[in-house]
Formats: C-alpha cells, structure tokens, sequence
C-alpha cells in the first residue's frame, strides 16, 4: 500500500515538475533587509501580470510567472537562477532588486543563454559581461550623479561634497560615480566613508564627516540606514548646505513618515529618482492611483520599473512570437516602445535604456520634483535650515 | 572633542552589548551550551517590545521587565522540550540544536509578524541631549543606563543569592555539585532563562534606537560570541566589560578607519585574544 501511494505521489510531482515552457521569472527581494524594495517590486508585477491577462495574455495564453525570493542576499540570487532556468524552465527572467543580487545573476544568464532584463540596479557594473543577454531598464549611478551636479549647478555649486555610502555594490557604484562626477567638475571631495548597512549607530562616523565640513553630503543608502543617518545626523548636530543621496532609500515612500521611516528628520533631504506619481509619462497617475487604491501607499519608482520590466518583457515575447530565448533577446534588442508608464525604452548597444533623472526634495513630508525645471512642481528649499532652527 | 564623543558613544552601544553578552556567559558558563539561538530570542524581544507599544501602548522602558518574564518563561519551555536532551552531549549536537532552534523560530516569526522591518518612533528616545559640544541621543543613555543596572543586578544575584550559589556551583563542578544537594537539572534551566531573559530585554531596550525585523538578530549573535571570549568564557562580569570594550572598539574603527571595518576589527580582536590570552582580558584562569 504505502509502496502504491509512494508510486502515484512520485507520478503527479514528476508531472508538475514537467519542462512547461512559456513563463517568466521573477528574482527579488521578498524577505531580508531590503523586503520593502522587494514589496514594491512584487506589487509592480502583479498589476502588470494583471492588466497583460486582462488584454488578452501573450501568445494566445494567460501570462504565468514564477517568482524567488533572493532574501536579499546575492548567493541565494545564483540559487534562483538554477531553479528558475534549469527546473522550472522559465523563458526569460527580470531581477533582482539589489544590485548586488543583480551583479551576481548576469554572468550565469549569459551561461544559459536567457535573456535577464534588471529593473532596478543601479550599480553600471551589472552591464559588464552580459555577453548581450542582459538588459538595463532604469539609469545607473552615473546618470544620478551627473543629475545632481547638474541640480548643483542650477542652485548655487557646493564648496566641497561629502561621500557618504552603504558598502555594497549599490552604495560602492554610486559612490564611484559622485567622486567622478565631482571631480570632473571641480568640486572637491571633502571625505569619502563607507559603512555596513546593520551597524547599531553612525555616529562615530558621522562626526568625522562634521570635522571636514562638507558644504554638500551625498549618500548612497537603503532605506533603514537612510533612517538611522538622518537621525544621527541630527543628535551629532551636522549642518551642510544640501543633504543629497543617490534615490533607494532617500525616495521610498516610507523614508518621510514617522511610523516607517525618518519621520520629520528627512524634511529637506534632496534625492534622485527615476520616475513620480507627477510625472508626465502616459499612465503614471493611473498607475500610482491604481496601486494606491490596491495597497495603501503611493508608490516608489522601484514599483512602476517592475511593473514596466513586466511589460516591456511580455511585448518582447510577443514579438519573438514563441517561448525561445534567443528570440526573446533579439526582440528585446529591438524593442523600441515610444512611450510606456516609465518613459519611453529602447536599448543601446551595451543593453541600457536611455531614461532621464529628476532630483525631489521631501517638503513638509512629501517629495517633490525641484529639478529639472521643467519638471519640477516646487521650487528647492535651499540652503537646509540647521538643525536647531527647525 | 569627536574622539571623546566617539568614546562615549561606543560606550552607549555597549552597555547593550554587554547585557546580551551576559546572558550568553551565563548559559555558555554554566551550561556549557554553545547557544547559536541567542540573536533569534533577541528578536523575539524586539517584537514582544513592538507589539507592547503598537497594540497597548506600553513604553518599551516601563514594558521591558513583563518582556523578560515572558521570554524567561518561555525558554524554561524550550529548555524542558529541547535543550535538556543535548545537555553533556557533544559539542556538535547541541550546535545542531540550537542553530535549529534559532531557524525555527525566525521562520516563525516570518510567518506571524512577515519579513517586512518595523520601527516605532518613541518621542523620548528621539530627543538629543548634551553638555558643551557633545550630543547623545535620549534613546541611547536609556537603553545603556538599563542594560548596565540589569548587568549588575545580575552579578549580584548571581553573588548574594542562594540561588547564585547554586548557579556558580554548578558552573564550577557539573559532577560534584549534585552531591551538594543542588538539582543541577533545575539550575540549568533557571540558567537558560535567565540568559534568554537578558537577551530578550535588550532585544526590547534596542527596539526605540534601532529597527527590527525576523533575521535582526544574527549580527548579535556573533558580536556575543566575541565578547564572550573577550570577556574569559562564562564569565558574567568579564562579558559585560567585553561588551563596552567591544563598543567602543567600533565606534572607534568608525571613527579613526571606516565603519565597514567594524566588523573586520571585532574579529582580528576575536582571533588576537584567542592566540594570546584565551583566558580572556578580565579572566585570570578559565
């Protein structure tokens, strides 16, 4: 008997297990430190996969995709490629979140010959070695370090700027970039300092930083960091003329509120993005309505990049015109869709979307875009009161 | 000026450290247990500390004793369900079981409070406080001026009580101390809570000056694992200086270096005192 029930139970999961082409999959960040990314890449997918079905699918099918969860950590990322590709046979992958994570997958999708498409990575290393299966849907560092300087140049250039990022490759690339950035540009970098994510307290860290009185700061940090430092940037009493940061943690929507982020301490703080409920691209604000009906908040860039990822990639297949990966990466190659949620996509040689950065700046507890001008819905409050006159 | 506030400041964090390190001295001193689970019941402080402020509006500075009975109660379970069986058992088991225990009850602790991180913004921990150029978050002196009373009063109970005699008297001699008449099965168990109870508070004192969510834990782990062996291995008091030298050791990488080297030095320290004096810096002999 039970030698009976083990045979039909190995027959039914051989069966589920079975090579089922024609699905997508999807890496990031579900649990882990940077879960509230992962969310609001997750949320972004399912209103895509939701609005893909509703229009009829892709290939006369409903769309299905396969998501793993990375945990935030990029050798369980490598993890997700083997399942994805090698068991569950998907077609075609978008992912991570972090760059970190991101890094890690490019050279084994290449390996396997599947077109990955990355959402949200930063970090422009994630474009070396793609061997040219891998696309890049937002801007990277460099991009958010020239939109600062070129933010600096409109309000009145620093005296010197202080680097100040998280020690992955995120916080690395990014900090890379503002030292080009600046030094290109003559603007002297006051101090560089790099720390963990999980330390307990900055402070220590951040009185160096005061010692070499920047005029500007510019961090590169998720969103629990982004927190802990602005609270202690107050307690240590340090006072630049611009606090500034490289997007991620500085614009989530939970970075202004009390209860999940920097409460009244982010007030003031300038920061990249790459895309507002405002902006003025087709479906932005019936995105943000729609995703703020379903979970309560306004959504992040890092959402609507998932939500865009999900549907640039679907159109890929559509045009392909089959479940094969090579044909989904030359369609991807080719795609040149003038205008999406996300601005319009087209890929250049070394696989990255050319897609423009606004700076906004948290007033009176909401962002708002201050640059460029004719972008922006408020003008910058510039320089930052101290600490002590607010 | 910046060096002493560094100083100080490592001093704060310390005080924390030096309560979660107690806690593993006392059960690694008398139990001889290596308990990899300490970080996941740390956690778990964090969270009765969460839930006391989110659902009843309990101070976690008033609310942390009710956290350490409850975390205290619950690890005799565990002790009386789990912990018990690998007691003298090798070193390998009873490492298997522990780490078990901790991913067991993150997992947990993922399925009922979800992966996503909390805070609570507590007014009084937010405030600065200071004297001339040196500034110091409210938050921190509560959570250090807590974490050192209750280290203290844990040295004293361990000192002056018949109970911490007993505790010291298996510590010393697991064999002969039954024969003195003390139930070596029940110490042990009072032992395991009591150094859960310690890292579940500071879990609880943490919780206003930092964040948690389900894996917050596993750094402390280690860093308790440091000071241990810092402070002489289960030595109670050794581990609560262990925890303020450890403290100050990263806030002055931070300071002097670069915080991402914090870590590195915590373990360089870890391997110097290994080769050189590992009967601790406190600890005369082991």
């Amino acid at each position: 008997m039970r030698r009976f029930v083990l045979a039909v139970a190995m027959v039914v999961l051989g069966a589920c297990q079975q090579n089922k082409p024609g699905r997508i999959g999807v890496i990031t960040a579900l649990t882990g430190s940077q879960q509230a990314f992962g969310q609001a890449h997750d949320r972004g997918y399912e209103i895509a996969l939701e609005e893909i079905n509703a229009s009829g699918g892709v290939l006369g099918k409903p769309l299905e995709i396969v998501k793993y969860d990375d945990q935030s950590k990029a050798d369980i990322a490598n993890q997700g490629v083997s399942k994805l590709v090698d068991q569950d046979k998907v077609s075609a992958l978008i992912g991570s979140y972090s760059s970190e994570s991101t890094k890690a997958i490019v050279p084994l999708v290449a390996r396997r010959g599947v077109p990955l498409l990355m959402p949200t990575a930063t970090a422009d290393n994630v474009l070396d070695n793609t061997q040219g299966w891998s696309f890049r849907l937002c801007s990277g560092a460099t991009d958010y370090a020239n939109a600062m300087l070129s933010f600096f140049k409109d309000v009145g250039m620093p005296k010197s700027v202080a680097i100040v990022y998280e020690n992955t490759n995120f916080g690395q690339a990014n900090g890379a970039a503002m030292k080009k950035a600046a030094t290109d540009a003559h603007l002297p970098i006051a101090t560089e300092e790099s720390y963990t994510a999980k330390s307990p307290s900055y402070t220590a860290m951040l009185e160096k930083v005061k010692e070499k009185k920047p005029d500007a700061i510019y961090f590169a940090s998720y969103l629990l960091d982004a927190t802990s430092l602005m609270h202690q940037s107050r307690q240590v009493d340090l006072n630049p003329r611009y606090f500034t940061a490289a997007g991620t943690g500085f614009s989530t929507p939970e970075f202004p509120t009390a209860e999940k982020g920097a409460g009244k301490d982010a007030e003031y703080t300038f920061s990249v993005t790459q895309w507002m409920p405002e902006s003025k691209w087709p479906g932005s604000a019936e995105f943000a309505k729609k995703f703020e009906a379903r979970y309560g908040s306004v959504p992040a860039y890092h959402a609507v990049q998932a939500y865009t990822a999900l549907k640039v990639m679907a159109e890929a297949v559509k045009k392909a015109g089959k479940w094969d990966p090579v044909a989904i990466r030359d369609a991807l190659k080719a795609t040149d869709i003038p205008q999406t949620t996300f601005g319009p996509v087209k890929f250049d040689a070394r696989g990255q979307n050319l897609h423009p950065v606004l700076v906004t700046q948290v007033q009176k507890g909401k962002y708002q875009i201050v640059h460029p001008k004719s972008e922006a819905t408020a003008d910058p409050v510039v320089p930052t009161p101290k600490w002590s006159e607010r | 000026m910046a060096f002493v506030q560094a100083f100080l400041n490592g001093l704060l964090v310390g005080g924390v450290y030096a309560l979660i390190a107690s806690g593993m001295a006392l059960i690694f001193g008398v139990m001889r247990l290596v308990n990899f689970a300490h970080g996941a019941f740390l956690m778990l402080g964090t969270y009765l500390s969460y839930y006391g402020w989110v659902l009843l509006g309990l101070n976690p500075y008033f609310g942390f004793p009710l956290w350490g009975a409850v975390l205290f109660a619950f690890a005799l379970g565990v002790y009386w369900l789990l912990v018990r069986r690998v007691m003298g058992a090798n070193d390998f088991l009873q490492i298997l079981l522990t780490e078990g225990i901790s991913l067991a009850l993150i997992g947990l602790a993922q399925l009922l409070f979800g992966a996503d991180y909390r805070q609570i913004n507590l007014p009084v921990a937010n405030r600065i406080t200071g004297f001339g150029s040196l500034h110091f978050s409210v938050g921190y002196i509560l959570s250090f001026a807590v974490s050192l009373l209750l280290v203290i009063a844990l040295t004293q109970f361990l000192g002056r009580t018949e109970m911490g005699r007993a505790i010291r008297a298996v510590a010393q001699n697991r064999t002969v101390a039954p024969l003195m008449g003390i139930r070596v099965e029940r110490v042990s168990a009072i032992t395991f809570g009591l150094g859960i109870a310690c890292a579940g508070i500071a879990g609880a004192l943490l919780l206003p000056i930092f964040w948690t969510n389900p894996t917050v834990g596993g750094p402390y782990t280690l860093k308790s694992f440091v000071i241990v062996v810092l402070g002489g291995m289960g030595s109670v008091q050794g581990a609560a200086l262990g925890g303020l030298v450890l403290g100050v050791a990263e806030q002055f990488t931070a300071y002097t270096w670069a915080d991402r080297y914090a870590e590195v030095v915590n373990f360089i320290i870890f391997l110097l005192v290994l080769l050189f004096r590992p009967q601790g810096l406190f600890g005369g002999k082991a």
